[in-house]
């Protein structure tokens, strides 16, 4: 029964030398079974003993991500895991063939990736500044090409003129060319203007985009040249100082153009040439590159990348460390304590030789079992499977179940489908679900990974069952897409009558000892009272599956406090509870049921309500429409067990209170009594270590003082304080169960409103799409079946399949997380996390992917 | 009224600002820093809290300046995020607290400039919180012409309003038949800590103004109050400043710079300006600003600024007390709701935590001993809302 409880934990104790720490937890991590626990959780772990090597993990994988955002920067791809027991197996083959200690392995690999890192890095700096090298001339180039176009002429004028400076009144020019970046544009024709004063002439104009180099790799940034053509061509006029500061700041690239027709165009046919070098040389450390980035990703054994491998084992290597930093250093052992799950001691144990023979020159470490402190509480560990899984969760969403006690999760298995189904009832709803439940059972492994249905996987079992229970509610509610079906022949026959010269169609029955087989006979459901009758056995049916749920609830708690021998809490709360609930609202479902099964005339039926009211207002008062034959007899029962309610109220409220502080006297003896036990086990456990042992007993005082507060000081004081602190949360708890048992039985009238809701909801599509238009006939109508029939189909399934199955899967979650658990459930114990490789690298690789 | 719909524009930006509280260093790790004894260690400490991301690409040995950058950088890069969130009001005045920031570049770079720093230097050391465009034009500077660096470049900026009126208000501020040189000279002497001084001042009222007349109701409660307490701060900074300051001797010459630079906003103005004008003293200082809330409590406590050689690093400056005041004033007007001033307050605590952690790596790459009253003077944000 390893989900009705959690798996009984024992407290270990482990201690290794440090030389073999390392291969000690390596071995461990492959039992995936240990549980380590942080001795001081408030370190931080920059000062813990590893914290260096968690650090240097950390590097290396943020190296690794590096490499692979080099690797998608040139367009390959990882490979990633899917196999993670054949990566490990291969890990302690690589690990085996060496022969050095197996922790320097990582050494290694860190300096490995450090240097493919590195190796790759340069090859990309190396190809980048060839691409800018290429994009700088090839800016030249087109800055050649486009200025020859237009201000060639006036160049070589100016250029003559430097040889000719005796002629006056002409106009000497000289000038600025370069490349700025387009979106400067406007701020560079606004600063040139102010600074210039307008006195220059500039025109910019765009590179040509589409030239395949103009593209750079990672930025795609327009560029645009700027021809400044300024007055006067001395070195230091003060314009050009200027403009020369202003070209600076927004470029670095400034051409000067040659000043003769044939030095242009041998620089054209130069740079040219150079541009076909450099892509050459481009097209030549891309292969390189990508022959790198190759070996990188080449699939190897382990059927994933090698720098998938090599990301994977850091993190195995990471994942150790982090849990080696749980242990203690003391000198030059680590101790340090674990749950392991009871019964998995040998196993343990086991690998722990096996290491010791294999490597007879260290020791391995030693285990010893502790017993367990007192304020320590042991995980909660469940063995799961894909089916249990997923109700488990949804009962960890609320709170994770104390170490060992009542699982919730093993009653949601069925009972959360069925509630669900009661309110989803709908025979083809529920077929539907179902369908799509199986549908993922069957296929969830071919599904393409972004698939709608994967997303369904993990719950494929929860759907299935969901399905299957609004399917089976479906037929007891005879509700198919809000027609009854007729399959088992109905117990009313149509009848024709004539009534004053009329004839009427009337239900006539039903026929002597028919009984309908299976469900609800549906000429019920095309009377004229059809709703007033479904509303009130619905209704009914909600109370009796509310008050069993909630009963079976009760029990769990009496099952509890037998299990942790707590007969305060069992004979002053379970039993209590469970007559209230019984006497109250077990004797409504029991007239419910007794009134079903009894056959009244209209007249006589006795009223439910009024009944439950009278014989609660005046409990000695003859019925006035008794339920039993003999009403005095009903009047007994009635008043024996509002008796016993009332009773049970104070029988909650007092005896546990008095017992809990009269309990509460012997605190310190008891404690006197463990701290002395407790030492006696330290001492075995930690002999040699002083400073532990102190420690520990620090620990006891501060616990012993805990307990018993501050009793040592004004003891008569405390008393009071505890007991009226007991009392006031024990009025709490009786309230609230009072209460609580008419609300939450209240409650669970919501199985009615939703399927009532379900129902209704169906009916109008029906009626508005279907219904109304197949009587038309003709061939219009036929295209407007088809039409209304698409719209029906597409309300049915985004209304009702999709929302209202939402819906009621938070009603039926609400039932169980507050009317079914607040019963029993204390949920505040703290998961079993077991140290396991397997679980680690998953996790990674399924993040990664 | 305007709580109503607060979160129609600007919830999810408000709501972000929340997210980002949980980043603050609380208390614990302020003391798990002070006892870092190297930078790596002290880097290593902040890659497990928020700043893990920006500080992974450096060495372990940091810098204290590149750390500086990179921690600026971060806060830079959660308000660009914040600001493209914004809608309307909100980015408006988002956009009005960069420009605190612009002004320090831009002093920043005139500076550095005139020291002949490289500007690749100046560049790479640029606050990104007040990055933008034409920065990098500020390299056209020659000497001491703001007037024309002004009209070449910073006219197109956002500060440039503020840097015109600074001009108008220097040159206003000379002798009646003033001439270029005179200009020249007044520009010369200026130091670049009295621009700044004179352009934020611009700014505070600027933006004290821009508070009052456009924000919601709510908000401009609540910046009304913070940057009224702010203004006052910088008054009584620069009068503290200024007392006993020798290159101010003349009490005609002291009271006109003491009117440049003292905002004509905040609680103190316009009531007690005459007062704190005239203040010679401390004492005097005390008494003109006695009447306004807590402030004398306040500067009670305050070393006398004519003892200024016989100040150490354990004294408790003006400022320390003052940023003290401003943390506790930031901090609860951050857990105001529906408000503004939360992204005032974030922005203003966040540099707060800069700063401390630049001034705890100071500290420890000096190697100062633990028991140095140093290890003290930072001023944690939100320690001041559980006393």
């Amino acid at each position: 029964m390893s989900l009705f409880r959690s798996r009984p934990m024992k407290h270990y104790n482990l201690v290794v030398p440090r030389e073999s720490a390392w291969s000690v937890m390596d071995r461990l991590g492959y039992l995936d079974q240990l549980h380590f626990v942080d001795y001081d959780a408030t370190i931080p772990m920059i000062n813990r003993p590893f914290a260096n090597y968690v650090k240097r993990c950390d590097d290396s994988l943020y190296k690794i991500t590096q490499v692979e955002t080099f690797i998608t920067k040139f367009n390959k791809k990882v490979i990633r895991c899917t196999n993670v027991p054949l990566l490990l197996e291969q890990f302690t083959r690589n690990l085996q063939s060496r022969d050095k200690a197996p922790h320097t392995f990582f050494d290694e690999i860190e300096q490995d990736i450090e240097q493919k890192r590195i190796s790759l890095m340069d090859l990309i700096n190396n190809f980048e500044n060839l691409e800018e090298k290429l994009q700088n001339y090839n800016e030249q180039l087109q800055v050649l090409k486009s200025c020859q176009r237009f201000i060639f002429q006036g160049f070589r004028e100016s250029a003559d003129q430097i040889e000719d400076r005796s002629q006056p009144g002409r106009m000497k020019l000289n000038n600025i060319i370069g490349v700025i970046d387009k979106d400067d544009e406007i701020r560079f024709r606004r600063l040139i203007f102010r600074v210039t004063k307008g006195n220059i002439w500039l025109d910019i104009f765009d590179l040509d985009p589409n030239d395949a180099l103009q593209k750079k790799l990672d930025n795609n940034v327009l560029r645009a040249i700027f021809v400044i053509v300024y007055p006067g061509i001395e070195e230091q006029s003060l314009i050009k100082l200027k403009l020369g500061r202003i070209v600076d700041t927004f470029s670095k690239t400034k051409f000067d153009l040659p000043k003769a027709t044939g030095e242009y165009q041998k620089k054209i046919l130069d740079i040219e040439n150079v541009i076909m070098e450099t892509r050459n040389l481009i097209a030549l450390s891309r292969q390189q590159i990508e022959s790198q980035i190759e070996q990188l990703i080449i699939k190897s054994v382990t059927e994933c990348s090698l720098i998938e491998e090599l990301r994977l084992y850091v993190v195995r290597e990471k994942y150790l460390y982090q849990n080696l930093n749980f242990l203690r250093m003391q000198g030059s052992i680590f101790s340090g304590h674990f749950w392991l799950p009871e019964g998995e001691f040998d196993n343990v144990e086991q690998a722990l030789r096996n290491l010791n023979s294999k490597q007879d020159f260290i020791p391995t470490g030693q285990i010893t079992e502790v017993v367990l402190p007192k304020h320590m509480k042991p995980p909660t560990y469940f063995k799961l499977n894909i089916f249990t899984g997923v109700f488990q969760e949804i009962v960890n969403t609320y709170g994770i179940p104390r170490y060992q006690e009542v699982n919730p999760a093993l009653f949601a298995i069925i009972t959360f489908p069925f509630i669900f189904g009661v309110m989803f009832a709908d025979i083809a709803h529920g077929f539907l679900m179902f369908l799509c439940g199986m549908y993922v059972i069957i296929f969830h492994k071919t599904e393409a990974p972004d698939s709608l249905f994967k997303m369904l996987a993990p719950g494929r079992y929860l759907i299935a069952l969901m399905g299957f229970f609004a399917f089976y509610n479906g037929f007891i509610y005879n509700d198919f897409l809000s027609i009854p079906l007729n399959l088992f022949g109905s117990c009313y026959d149509l009848v024709e009558k004539v009534v004053d010269g009329k004839t009427e169609e009337k239900w006539e029955g039903p026929r002597e000892g028919c009984v309908y087989p299976f469900g609800l006979d549906p000429v019920w459901l095309a009377s004229s009272t059809a709703l007033t009758f479904i509303n009130s056995y619905k209704m009914k049916l909600s109370v009796i599956i509310g008050v069993a749920h909630m009963l079976v609830g009760i029990l769990m708690k009496g099952v509890n406090s037998l299990f942790f021998k707590n007969y305060i809490d069992f004979f002053c709360e379970f039993i209590p509870q469970f007559l209230f609930m019984i006497c109250a609202f077990g004797w409504m479902d029991f007239m419910i049921i007794f009134k079903w099964l009894t056959s009244f005339t209209p007249q006589d039926a006795p009223g439910l309500i009024p009944t439950m009211i009278d014989q609660t207002l005046s409990p000695l008062a003859e019925p006035k429409a008794p339920l039993f034959e003999d009403p005095i007899q009903q009047r007994n029962w009635s008043f024996m067990l509002l008796c016993i309610a009332f009773v049970c109220v104070p029988w909650m409220l007092w005896p546990k209170v008095f017992l809990l502080s009269k309990k509460s006297k012997p605190y310190d003896k008891v404690d006197d009594i463990d701290e002395e036990r407790l030492q006696q086990d330290q001492h075995k456990l930690f002999g040699k270590s002083e400073i532990d042992l102190d420690e520990n007993q620090e620990i006891n005082r501060l616990l012993i003082k805990h307990h018993s507060g501050h009793s040592v000081q004004s003891s008569a004081n405390h008393e009071e304080h505890d007991f009226s602190e007991l009392f006031v949360h024990q009025i709490i708890e009786t309230i609230e169960f009072v209460l609580g048992g008419i609300s939450n039985t209240a409650s669970y009238l919501r199985l009615w409103a939703l399927s009532l809701a379900h129902g209704q909801l169906a009916e109008v599509f029906y009626n508005m799409f279907l219904a109304g238009n197949i009587g038309t006939g003709g061939v219009v109508a036929g295209f407007m079946t088809a039409i209304f029939y698409y719209t029906f189909a597409m309300m049915t399934f985004g209304v009702l399949m999709v929302m209202d199955s939402m819906e009621c899967f938070l009603h039926a979650l609400r039932l169980h997380w507050v009317e079914f658990q607040n019963k029993f459930f204390k949920a505040d114990g703290y998961l079993f996390v077991n140290f396991s490789y397997q679980k680690a690298l998953t996790e990674s690789a399924q993040q990664e992917q | 009224m305007d709580l109503c719909y607060f979160a129609v524009d600007d919830g999810y930006a408000e709501a972000i600002i929340r997210g980002l509280r949980a980043g603050f260093l609380n208390e614990a790790q302020y003391t798990q820093m002070k006892s870092c004894t190297s930078i790596p260690e002290l880097k290593s400490f902040l890659e497990e809290t928020d700043y893990q991301n920006c500080l992974q690409a450096d060495q372990p040995q940091i810098a204290t300046s590149l750390l500086r950058q990179r921690l600026k950088k971060k806060l830079a890069d959660e308000f660009d995020y914040i600001e493209a969130q914004a809608t309307g009001t909100l980015s408006k005045f988002l956009f009005h607290l960069r420009c605190r920031f612009m002004i320090d570049n831009v002093v920043n770079m005139i500076e550095g400039l005139k020291n002949k720093i490289d500007i690749e230097v100046l560049l790479s050391n640029i606050d990104p919180l007040g990055w933008f465009p034409e920065i990098k034009n500020i390299k056209v500077l020659e000497g001491d012409d703001y007037a024309n660096l002004y009209r070449d470049v910073l006219i197109d900026t956002p500060i440039g309003v503020y840097f015109m009126k600074f001009l108008d208000e220097s040159i206003e501020n000379m002798h009646e038949n003033r001439t270029m040189n005179d200009i020249q000279n007044l520009f010369k002497e200026m130091k670049p800590e009295y621009i700044r001084t004179s352009l934020k001042k611009m700014w505070l009222e600027d933006f004290f103004r821009y508070s009052e007349e456009n924000l919601p109701q709510t908000s401009k409660e609540g910046l009304v109050s913070l940057l009224k307490f702010e203004a006052d701060f910088r008054t009584i900074q620069v009068i503290y400043n200024s007392i006993g300051n020798r290159d101010l001797n003349t009490v005609a010459r002291i009271q006109t710079t003491r009117k440049q630079l003292c905002p004509t906003i905040g609680t103190l103005y316009p009531d007690c300006e005459r007062q704190y004008l005239a203040a010679a003293q401390l004492e005097a200082l005390r008494e003109a600003v006695k009447g306004t809330e807590n402030y004398r409590d306040l500067l009670k406590d305050a070393p006398d600024p004519l003892k200024r050689e016989e100040f150490n690093v354990s004294t408790r400056t003006l400022d320390d007390i003052m940023y003290d005041e401003e943390c506790r004033r930031y901090a609860l007007a951050f857990d105001g709701q529906g408000s503004y001033a939360v992204f005032y307050a974030y922005l203003k605590l966040k540099e707060q935590e800069i700063r401390n952690i630049v001034w705890l790596a100071e500290m420890i790459s000096r190697r100062l001993a633990k028991n140095h009253p140093g290890w003290k003077k930072i001023i944690i944000p939100f320690s001041h809302l559980r006393k």
